[in-house]
């Protein structure tokens, strides 16, 4: 199943299939962030900010503009 | 001298290394054009020979999101660039390294001489994580060294591959091959090769896709690359997907065999995130640290600062004591001294707030920060990290200001920087005091609130208010070709480095020292020969009817000093300066005495009470509570009125709210933002809201 990393639940995961916005995915893919990556979302800010993600074991934060546009093949 | 560059991505541990291979032969400047810190060295290498160790700013790769990573471009893709390196050290994180490889692929293949140091390196060791690095130097070609710059590990061994380094010339051999230009990009890269006289194919790349932002090239040269990339279809975007695919494509598999790696397991950092970063206990535990913070510059910062001023205060009256009395002692002590403590007094605010906010940075925390906070602050069109500088501006704008550097986003660094000084900082606190008492009475209410300190609360909140409200306004205004995004690594917790910390402190002070403080002092005797000098004969019978009037009274020797420098300062430029505002001004309920006191508490607000001190021939009594009774008694000569009714007093206050009254603000703004501009503006903008607001308050009131 396809899913943008704001649809999925806390504390669930999925591998990038891929991205809908090629700015966003270029600028994301500099910091390892790529397709076949494996992704955990681990929490949401307080007042529905940043996303708080795994990726490939690395944490990072991303808003919810750039977590829409990577797409997750959940397993 | 050859200039050996420190490159890698944020977070690499770069500037620890850099410290480590400096010491304190370091120094810093802006890179051309920005506000991006240049840190700079010597190095000392085998054999007596030096080379200059620039630390570039991290990056990720050659495709820009940042000033920072801009910078790298724009230094590693001229060789006319003054920076231009001889020999590249690229620092990688050891720990995470499959995503730290990207920049240093595209270095190589600009023809970099170029060696890899492995960070971290005693962290990895901790974790189990071993890397190969045979096998790794085999891959690239180039020479791999494990090292620690938290713990100085290896460093000597770094150098000695340095100097290697710098013989040899190891090139990434012009083109590694890690990536391979195709069919599309290699028409414009002919095209490219031919015209531009470039011996580096990837470096022609980097000219068709980056062009029209780079500062190095003429009208005339990004008019000649837009017409070949026109010509060939250049998609841009999708062909720095796919390079960026094909280089992680071929060094990933590579890295699987050289690192091992336990598995991930549940870390330190995650439990310590998981109430870190918690939905609710995360703002709590970042307001807890704040009051800290803010606790430290205001109270700690208290200390010190008396025995600079006593200090300053002992020097300039020995310089009074020992010199003959005249002008060259009075701009001595009145100007220059007066200025240098100026200067000096503000030293420990900033480095008690470097010391707390770097030992943040280190530990990884002030990343969290920007994730708790980034969505409201983007509201405002400010970056998550803009609340430490809003918050650190309660005790003073000057650090506050200083810390907004780490704001990538320019805008959001400008807006930071434009509203922080509208939060009422500790300077504005004396004039409050003087002046509060006219406009409410000091008397309990509800049993418990003190109504002044009701009112001392509203006037900080009108400021926090002003800083929002035009942070909005500014978001509106400010164009910006950058667009907004958050894409931030969350570093792991780690021990801070004291090196670091020591380091930033010593670089903020010097900083602030050096550069704020020329400006800071000139102002100073400017303002100090305003208020000492006038028109010769005016001065002279100012004097004189002091005098006059002082033997008719019979005032003791004080009293007549008092009343001397009372008529003096109001024969003096600033005296006609404030009479000559008067009718500027009155329309708020000031008299010319206030506009004097604007004048001179330009130098800092806390003048204002020196300066009516002194125009009310109590100078030698300056305290708040003599000062209020003073002005108390205060009329309008011609109609026999109080001058100081609630009106006026709270027009007052209103206007010290707003009004920038502090040129080592502006300053500080001037060297942050790199121009004048932004400084005037601020003045501008600020003063102007405090006098409407003055003015609308006084009318409706008086």
């Amino acid at each position: 199943m396809n899913t943008p990393i704001s649809g999925l639940k806390k504390g669930h995961s999925g591998t990038i299939s891929s991205f809908t916005d090629d700015h966003i995915a270029s600028k994301l893919m500099t910091m390892g962030v790529l397709p076949g990556s494996s992704v955990q979302l681990i929490r949401i800010a307080p007042f529905k900010g940043g996303y708080y993600l795994k990726v490939d074991g690395m944490s990072m934060v991303v808003r919810e503009k750039e977590a829409s546009s990577i797409v997750l093949e959940v397993h | 001298m050859s200039i050996i560059a420190l490159a890698g991505n944020p977070n690499s541990g770069k500037s620890s290394i850099f410290n480590q291979l400096t010491g304190l032969r370091q120094k810093v400047a802006n890179f051309p054009g920005v506000t991006v810190e240049k840190k700079f060295g010597k190095l000392h290498l085998r054999g007596g020979v030096e080379a200059t160790l620039i630390d570039l700013p991290g990056a990720y790769s050659l495709y820009p999101n940042s000033q920072d990573e801009q910078v790298v471009l724009n230094v590693l893709a001229n060789p006319a660039d003054e920076n231009y390196p001889d020999a590249i050290v690229y620092i990688a994180d050891v720990t995470n390294l499959e995503k730290h490889l990207l920049l240093l692929t595209q270095i190589l293949d600009l023809g970099f001489p170029c060696l890899l140091a492995l960070n971290m390196s005693d962290i990895a060791e901790k974790e189990g994580i071993k890397a190969d690095v045979k096998r790794l130097s085999d891959f690239l070609k180039i020479p791999v060294i494990p090292v620690s710059g938290r713990k100085g590990t290896n460093i000597d061994v770094l150098k000695e591959g340095i100097t290697v380094l710098l013989n040899e010339k190891i090139k990434g051999n012009g083109h590694f091959a890690l990536y391979e230009p195709s069919g599309n990009e290699q028409e414009v890269l002919t095209e490219l090769k031919q015209n531009f006289d470039i011996d580096n194919p990837y470096r022609a790349l980097l000219l068709a896709h980056h062009f029209k932002k780079l500062p190095f090239l003429k009208t005339a040269d990004k008019e000649r690359i837009e017409q070949s990339v026109k010509k060939s279809g250049f998609q841009d975007i999708r062909l720095q997907i796919a390079e960026t695919m094909r280089r992680f494509d071929k060094f990933t598999p590579v890295l699987r065999q050289a690192i091992t790696k336990n598995s991930d397991k549940t870390t330190f950092s995650d439990k310590l995130d998981a109430v870190l970063t918690h939905r609710t206990f995360a703002p709590l535990i970042f307001v807890a640290i704040m009051f800290l913070v803010f606790q430290a510059i205001y109270a700690w910062a208290e200390y010190p600062m008396n025995w600079i001023e006593s200090g300053f205060a002992w020097i300039s009256g020995f310089v009074k004591n020992t010199l003959p009395a005249g002008w060259f002692a009075d701009l001595l002590t009145d100007g220059v001294l007066a200025g240098l403590g100026g200067i000096l007094v503000f030293v420990p605010q900033i480095a008690i707030l470097f010391l707390l906010i770097t030992i943040l940075e280190e530990i990884g925390y002030m990343a969290r920060a920007v994730f708790i906070f980034d969505k409201i602050m983007q509201q405002f069109g400010l970056n998550g990290r803009s609340v430490v500088a809003l918050i650190s501006g309660g005790a003073c704008a000057i650090p506050a200001i200083m810390s907004t550097r780490t704001i990538g986003n320019w805008k959001e660094r400008l807006i930071t920087i434009m509203v922080t000084p509208f939060i009422s900082c500790s300077a504005r606190i004396p004039v409050y005091a003087v002046l509060i008492g006219f406009v409410v009475p000091s008397k309990k209410v509800a049993g418990i609130f003190n109504l002044q300190g009701l009112a001392f609360m509203g006037l900080y909140l009108l400021g926090i208010g002003a800083a929002l409200i035009s942070a909005v306004i500014f978001k509106k205004i400010l164009r910006s070709e950058e667009r907004s995004f958050l894409m931030l690594q969350l570093p792991p917790y780690r021990f801070p480095v004291w090196k670091n910390v020591w380091h930033a402190i010593y670089e903020k002070v010097s900083v602030f020292v050096w550069e704020a403080g020329k400006v800071i002092l000139l102002i100073s005797v400017v303002l100090w020969a305003l208020a000492s000098y006038g028109p010769a004969a005016e001065m002279e019978l100012a004097e004189k009817t002091a005098l006059e009037t002082a033997r008719q009274e019979n005032l003791d020797e004080e009293a007549v000093q008092d009343l001397v420098a009372a008529r003096k300062i109001e024969a003096s430029y600033a005296g006609h300066i404030g009479k000559w505002i008067e009718p500027a001004i009155r329309p708020l309920g000031f008299d010319w005495k206030i506009g004097i006191a604007l004048v001179t508490s330009f130098a800092a607000r806390e003048v204002f009470v020196a300066t009516m001190a002194t125009l009310y021939s109590i100078g030698s009594s300056d305290d708040e509570s003599t000062v209020h009774d003073r002005l108390s008694q205060a009329r309008r000569p011609e109609t026999g009125e109080l001058v100081y009714t609630p009106a006026t007093a709270l027009s007052l206050l209103i206007f010290y709210v707003f009004a920038m009254q502090c040129m080592s603000t502006l300053a500080v703004v001037k060297r942050e933002t790199g121009h004048w501009k932004w400084a005037f503006l601020q003045f501008a903008f600020m003063s102007g809201l405090a006098y409407l607001g003055s003015l609308l308050v006084y009318q409706i009131m008086a």
